[in-house]
C-alpha cells in the first residue's frame, strides 16, 4: 500500500506550490515534518491508554492467573497449549468464523442492495432512508430479547404466524439445528442498516458526470452497476465490511441474550467462552486466551481487508 | 530519646482506648447505640428483585434511625453477578454491601473477598439486643456459613452472609385445570410425569403439561431439578469429590425428567430461563410451574397475570424412598471484606436483615419469603400468604427439609453450567447414560486441574 | 489518478437518480420490480419487530403474553418508566430513575461523538493526504483499537478505573467510548478525504484561503454524507454499548441501555416496560438521524465548494 501512495505523490509532486507539503521531505521544516503526528497526536492518546489494559490482558494468558487467586505465575504457553488440544476450541472456532461470516454476508448484500434503491429522491425513499436504521437504534440486548420474545413458541408472535404455514413448533435458537440461523437473523436485523447507510453515503458522495457518460454511451443497468457503481463504491463497501466482520467476530451481546451459548454447546463462540471461562467461572487467564488468539484472527483478518480497501480505494480513484 | 517517647504516647492511647471500649460495652447492653456512625456514607450493590423494591421503600427509616447515608447501585438481574464479580475481584471496596446468593459464597470467600460477620453478631456493641439472629431459621443460617474446604458441608467456619429473602421450590399448579379434570396432586416424579403429560395439550388447549427453566445456566439446576435429583438419593459429588452425576440413581431420574419436559414441556426448552417460565406459566400456557414458590407468587398477584388468582402451590413430589428434600436459593447481604466502612456496613446490615424492617417488607411490600420465623408467625402476614391457595401451608410442610443440596465447591457454577448443556444433549436424543459419563468425566478433569480434586 | 472525473464541477446536482441507471427495456424493469419486491420484503422484516414492540409497550401485564394485535391500549408502562408506578403490591419503581439515566445517556453519547469528531477529523485528514513515515501502521493501530474484545480488556480496565477513580464517572466512561467511536469515524473519514482532489484545495489556496479557511470551508462540506453518517453511528453504538457501561459505569452514570434490561425483573418479565424504555431511548437518535438525513442526501454540491 506504501506504494500505492508513493505514486500519488510522486505525481503531484510535480506541480509547484502545491498545498500540502510532504513531511517526509528532508528539505521541509521540522514543523512540516511533524505536523501529521502532531495532527494525529490527541486521538492517539485518547485512545491509547488501552494498549496497557490489553497489554496485561496478553500478559495474563501466559499466568495461571485466577480471578480468585491473585497470586500468578507465568506459565508461558501452558494456556495455549491446553487450548489447543480441546476439541471445545475447534468447534467454538467453527461457530465464531461461521456466525462472523454469514452475518456479514447477508448483510451486505441486503445492505447494497438497500443502499441501491434507496439512492434516489422519491417521497418513499426519503422516508425509507430516515426508517431503514430503526433497528439499529434498540440497543442490541433488547432487541434480542425482544426477539427471543417473539421467537418463544408458547406466546410469541413468530410461531404464531408459523402457525398459519404449520410450523407453529419451530424452535428457533433453541434447537441445534436451527440455532444458527436464529441468531444470524437477529444479527443481520439489526446490523444490515450499518452497511446500507454507510454505502447510502458513499453512493451520494459519487460524481454524476461518468454515469451521465455511460448513459450517453447507452450502457445497460448492469454493465453501469458492474464497471462504475462497484467499483466506485467498493472502499466504502470494504470499511463496512472490515467493521462489522471485526464487530461479528466479537459477537457477545446477541448469542448470550438468546442462548447463552446453547443449546448445549451448539452458539459457543470465542467471546462466550471467554466470558464463562474468564468471568463466570473465574478462570480469567484461560477465558483471556480465547481472546486473545480471537485477537490474532481478526488481525489477520482485518489486514488482509486493509489490503484490498487500498486497492479498491486506487481503483476509484482511477474511474 | 524521641522514639521512646511516641512509644509511650502509643501505650497511654491504646490503654485510653481499651477503657473506653470497655465503657461503651457495657452502656451498649442498656441502651443500643443507633447514632454510632452518624454521618457516615455506605455504597450499596443491589440486584433489581422485589426484595430491593422492599428496601428503598423502606431505606428512609433507616437513615432517620441511624444517620448513615445509604447510596445504592441497583443492576439488572442478567449480569448482576458478573458486576459482583468483577467489582470484588479488583479489590477496590467501592461498595461496602452487596447483595449474594449463598452459591456465591463458595467463589467469593476462599479469596478473602467477604468479611467474616460473626464477630459482629457476637458483639453487644455492634449488634442491637433485638437483632434476635435465633430468629432467623437454621437450615438459612448455615446456608451462608462454610469452612471453606470443598466438598466440607456447609454450617461450620465464618458466617459469611446473613440470609435475607429466600425462596424455596415448590410444585405450582392450576387449580381451576386440576379441579375441572380431577386431577390429584402428583406424589412422586413419574406420577408427575404422568399427570405433565396428561395435561400436555389437553383438549387440544394447546397448553404445556409442565413448564422447568432449561436454558445452558446453572439456574436450571438448581429449582425443580435439583430438588427431585437429591429427593431420588443421587448426589451431585461424593465425599472425595468425584463428580457422581452417571449414578445408576441419578440417570434414572435425568432420564425420566428429561423426557418429561420433552413429551411434556414447553417448545423452545433449552431458552427456557426464570423469565420464559414464569410468563408461560402465568399466560396460561403451562398447566404446573415446578420452580421457586414466589416465581407463582408473582404471577398469583391481582392484575399481575391472565392466571392471577388460578394458581395452588404444593411441595415437591417425593422420591422412590417416600422423602422429600427440597433445594433453595437464598438472597443475602453480604459485606465487602475492602469495605472503608464496616461499622455502618454492619449497621445497614443488621438492620435490613433484622425483625422490624423484615416484617414491614413482608406485610406491606412483596417480601414473599422472609427468612425469620415469627414474620411466619406474624398474623397479618399469615392473612396475606393465605390469599394464595395452600401457598402457606405448602411453605410449612417443606421448611424443615430446605437446604442447599449441591456440594460446596468453587466449580459450582462450571459444574451446573455443564449439568445444563448435558440436559440438552439428552433433550436432543443422546443416550442419559453416555450423555452422563461424559459430563462425569469432564468435570473430573476440571476439579482436578483447579486442584481441588485428587487424581 | 485522483482524477477529473472526480472533480467538483462534475458533482453538481447529484444523487437524483442514484448508481444505477435503470430505463428503458422489459427487462431491466422487471429486475426493478424484483428487486423493490425483495426490499419490501426487507422493510417488513426490518420493520415488524419496531412495530411489536411499539403494541407490547401498550399492552397491560396480563395480555402482554399474547399474540393480539387488537387489545385496549394503555399507557401504563410510559408511567411505570417515567413517573413510578406500584406494579403488584408493594412493588414497582419507587425511585424511577429512567429520566436520570436518560440524561446520562444523552451526556454521554453525545460527548463521546464531540470528542470523537474532534480529534478524529483532523486525524483522518492527516492520514489521508500527508505522506509520513508509519502512516499505514498508524491508521491500522486505530482500526486495531476495534479488535480488542471488550471482555479481554474489561477486567484489566476495571482494576485500572478503580485505581484511578475513573470507575462511575463520566469522564471515565466518555474516555472508553471512544474505543467504539473513534476507530470507525477516523477510517470512513480517511475513505472520504482521499476523494477528494487536492486540486480543490490548491484552487482554494490560490482564491487567498489560508490553510483553517480551507478545511472548515471547503473539505468539510465535502466530507459532510461521511461525517453525518459515521457521527450518527457511532453515537447510536455509543449509545446501545452495554457491557462498558455495566462494569465500568455504577448508579451515577447509569445509561438507559442498562437500565433498559432491568426491566426484565424477578417479579415479572415486564417486556412491556422494556419496549417503552427502548422506545423512547430511540427518540435522540431519530431526532439525530432526522438533522443528519440533509447532510446525507445534499452531499457534494458545486455550491459547497464555492463555500
Amino acid at each position: 500500500m506504501a506504494s500505492t501512495h508513493h505514486n500519488v505523490s510522486a505525481e503531484l509532486a510535480i506541480q509547484p506550490g502545491r498545498f500540502v507539503p510532504d513531511p517526509r521531505d528532508l528539505r521541509q521544516p521540522l514543523s512540516v515534518r511533524v505536523r501529521p503526528y502532531l495532527i494525529i497526536g490527541p486521538a492517539l492518546l485518547l485512545t491509547v491508554g488501552i494498549l496497557y489494559p490489553f497489554g496485561l490482558a496478553v500478559y495474563y494468558s501466559l499466568t495461571n492467573y485466577t480471578l480468585s487467586n491473585p497470586n500468578y505465575s507465568f506459565v508461558g504457553f501452558l494456556n495455549y497449549k491446553m487450548l489447543l488440544t480441546d476439541p471445545e476450541f475447534y468447534h467454538s472456532a467453527k461457530v465464531t468464523l461461521a456466525y462472523a461470516f454469514s452475518a456479514t454476508a447477508v448483510e451486505t448484500i441486503l445492505g447494497l442492495g438497500v443502499a441501491l434503491l434507496l439512492n434516489r429522491e422519491t417521497p418513499l425513499a426519503r422516508v425509507l432512508r430516515t426508517v431503514m436504521i430503526f433497528p439499529l437504534m434498540i440497543a442490541p440486548v433488547i432487541g434480542t430479547l425482544i426477539w427471543k420474545l417473539m421467537m418463544q413458541p408458547s406466546v410469541g408472535i413468530l410461531n404464531y404466524l408459523l402457525g398459519f404455514i404449520g410450523l407453529s413448533h419451530f424452535e428457533w435458537a433453541a434447537a441445534p439445528q436451527t440455532a444458527l440461523f436464529s441468531v444470524v437473523l437477529v444479527d443481520v436485523w439489526i446490523y444490515t442498516p450499518f452497511i446500507s447507510l454507510l454505502l447510502l453515503a458513499g453512493l451520494q458522495s459519487m460524481p454524476k458526470e461518468p454515469f451521465e457518460s455511460a448513459r450517453v454511451d447507452g450502457g445497460s443497468a448492469w454493465f453501469t452497476f458492474k464497471n462504475l457503481t462497484l467499483p466506485m463504491l467498493a472502499p466504502f463497501l470494504i470499511i463496512a465490511v472490515i467493521f462489522r466482520l471485526i464487530d461479528s467476530l466479537k459477537m457477545f451481546d446477541v448469542i448470550y441474550a438468546m442462548t447463552g451459548g446453547g443449546p448445549g454447546q451448539t452458539l459457543m463462540n470465542f467471546p462466550l467462552q471467554a466470558y464463562y471461562y474468564g468471568i463466570l467461572y473465574m478462570n480469567l487467564s484461560y477465558g483471556l486466551t480465547y481472546m486473545i488468539i480471537l485477537w490474532a484472527i481478526v488481525y489477520l483478518i482485518s489486514q488482509i481487508l486493509v489490503v484490498y480497501w487500498g486497492k479498491a480505494q486506487q481503483r476509484a480513484a482511477g474511474l | 530519646m524521641r522514639k521512646r517517647r511516641v512509644v509511650s504516647w502509643i501505650v497511654l492511647a491504646l490503654a485510653l482506648m481499651l477503657v473506653l471500649a470497655c465503657l461503651t460495652t457495657a452502656s451498649a447492653a442498656e441502651k443500643f447505640n443507633w447514632k454510632k456512625y452518624s454521618g457516615t456514607k455506605i455504597r450499596l450493590l443491589l440486584n433489581k428483585h422485589p426484595y430491593t423494591e422492599a428496601l428503598l421503600g423502606n431505606l428512609k427509616t433507616f437513615e432517620n434511625l441511624t444517620g448513615i447515608k445509604v447510596e445504592y447501585d441497583i443492576f439488572p438481574e442478567q449480569n448482576y453477578f458478573d458486576k459482583v464479580t468483577i467489582d470484588l475481584s479488583s479489590g477496590s471496596g467501592s461498595y461496602d454491601v452487596f447483595m449474594t446468593g449463598a452459591y456465591q459464597v463458595w467463589q467469593y470467600a476462599p479469596p478473602g473477598w467477604m468479611e467474616p460477620l460473626e464477630p459482629y453478631i457476637n458483639d453487644p456493641s455492634m449488634t442491637n439486643p433485638d437483632y434476635d439472629w435465633e430468629d432467623i431459621y437454621p437450615n438459612l443460617r448455615k446456608s451462608d456459613q462454610w469452612n471453606l474446604k470443598p466438598g466440607n458441608p456447609l454450617g461450620s467456619g465464618h458466617q459469611w452472609a446473613i440470609p435475607w429473602g429466600f425462596e424455596a421450590n415448590a410444585l405450582m399448579y392450576r387449580v381451576d385445570m386440576f379441579k375441572k379434570y380431577g386431577i390429584a396432586v402428583p406424589e412422586s416424579l413419574p406420577a408427575l410425569y404422568a399427570t405433565a403429560k396428561k395435561l400436555n395439550n389437553i383438549d387440544g388447549s394447546g397448553i404445556a403439561g409442565i413448564v422447568v427453566r432449561g436454558s445452558k445456566n446453572w439456574a436450571t439446576i438448581h429449582p425443580g431439578f435439583m430438588t427431585q435429583y437429591a429427593s431420588y438419593g443421587a448426589r451431585d459429588f461424593d465425599d472425595k469429590l468425584n463428580a457422581v452425576m452417571n449414578s445408576p440413581k441419578a440417570v434414572e431420574m435425568t432420564d425420566l425428567w428429561v423426557k418429561m419436559v420433552r413429551e411434556a414441556g414447553p417448545k423452545a426448552w433449552t431458552t427456557y430461563t426464570w423469565y420464559q417460565a414464569g410468563s408461560d406459566f402465568g399466560a396460561g400456557k403451562a398447566a404446573m410451574l415446578f420452580d421457586a414458590d414466589i416465581l407463582g407468587y408473582f404471577q398469583n398477584v391481582p392484575g399481575a397475570s391472565a392466571c392471577s388468582g388460578k394458581i395452588g402451590w404444593a411441595p415437591g413430589p417425593k422420591g422412590p424412598e417416600g422423602k422429600l428434600v427440597t433445594n433453595m436459593w437464598i438472597w443475602s447481604l453480604a459485606m465487602s471484606a475492602k469495605s472503608k466502612n464496616k461499622g455502618a456496613a454492619w449497621y445497614f446490615m443488621q438492620w435490613a436483615t433484622g425483625k422490624e424492617h423484615l416484617t414491614k417488607a413482608a406485610v406491606d411490600f412483596a417480601m414473599v419469603d422472609p427468612v425469620r420465623k415469627s414474620i411466619w408467625e406474624n398474623p397479618k402476614f399469615i392473612a396475606k400468604m393465605k390469599e394464595n391457595y395452600h401457598f402457606y401451608e405448602t411453605f410449612q410442610a417443606i421448611i424443615d427439609n430446605c437446604s442447599i443440596l449441591f456440594t460446596p465447591q468453587p466449580k459450582f457454577f462450571e459444574t451446573t453450567t455443564e449439568w445444563a448443556a448435558t440436559l440438552h444433549d439428552i433433550y436432543y436424543g443422546e443416550d442419559a447414560k453416555k450423555a452422563l459419563d461424559k459430563l462425569v468425566a469432564k468435570i473430573n478433569r476440571m476439579m482436578t486441574q483447579a486442584g481441588i480434586r485428587k487424581p | 489518478m485522483h482524477g477529473a472525473g472526480r472533480c467538483a464541477v462534475g458533482m453538481v446536482d447529484h444523487g437524483a437518480d442514484g448508481g444505477i441507471n435503470m430505463e428503458s427495456s422489459a427487462r431491466n424493469r422487471f429486475i426493478q420490480s424484483l428487486l423493490t419486491v425483495i426490499m419490501l420484503i426487507y422493510f417488513a422484516f426490518a420493520l415488524f419487530p419496531i412495530v411489536w414492540m411499539v403494541l407490547i409497550s401498550l399492552k397491560s401485564q396480563p395480555e402482554l403474553f399474547t399474540t393480539k394485535f387488537v387489545f385496549k391500549p394503555t399507557i401504563e408502562s410510559y408511567k411505570a418508566i417515567t413517573i413510578g408506578l406500584k406494579y403488584l403490591k408493594g412493588t414497582g419503581s419507587f425511585r424511577p430513575d429512567f429520566p436520570r439515566f436518560f440524561l446520562n445517556s444523552i451526556i454521554i453519547s453525545t460527548a463521546s461523538v464531540a470528542i470523537s469528531v474532534i480529534v478524529g477529523v483532523p486525524a483522518a485528514y492527516a492520514l489521508a493526504r500527508f505522506k509520513f513515515p508509519g502512516k499505514e501502521n498508524l491508521a491500522f493501530t486505530f482500526l486495531s483499537f476495534r479488535f480488542a474484545p471488550e471482555l479481554s480488556v474489561i477486567i484489566p480496565l476495571s482494576i485500572l478505573y478503580r485505581r484511578f477513580g475513573l470507575y462511575d464517572t463520566y469522564v471515565g466512561i466518555i474516555w472508553v467510548y471512544q474505543l467504539i467511536t473513534l476507530p470507525l469515524l477516523i477510517w470512513v473519514l480517511r475513505g472520504y478525504f482521499e476523494d477528494i482532489s487536492t486540486e480543490i484545495e490548491q484552487a482554494a489556496m490560490t482564491d487567498g484561503y489560508t490553510y483553517w479557511e480551507v478545511f472548515w470551508k471547503i473539505l468539510l462540506p465535502l466530507i459532510r454524507p461521511g461525517l453525518a453518517a459515521s457521527a450518527l453511528l457511532a453515537f447510536v453504538f455509543a449509545w446501545n454499548n452495554f457491557i462498558f457501561a455495566m462494569i465500568l459505569g455504577g448508579g451515577k452514570v447509569q445509561t438507559v441501555t442498562v437500565a433498559a434490561l432491568s426491566f426484565l425483573a424477578s417479579e415479572q418479565a415486564h417486556y412491556n416496560q422494556m419496549a417503552a424504555a427502548s422506545l423512547i431511548s430511540a427518540v435522540p437518535q431519530i431526532i439525530l438521524a432526522l438533522i443528519i438525513q440533509k447532510s446525507l442526501v445534499r452531499g457534494l454540491t458545486f455550491g459547497a465548494v464555492k463555500g
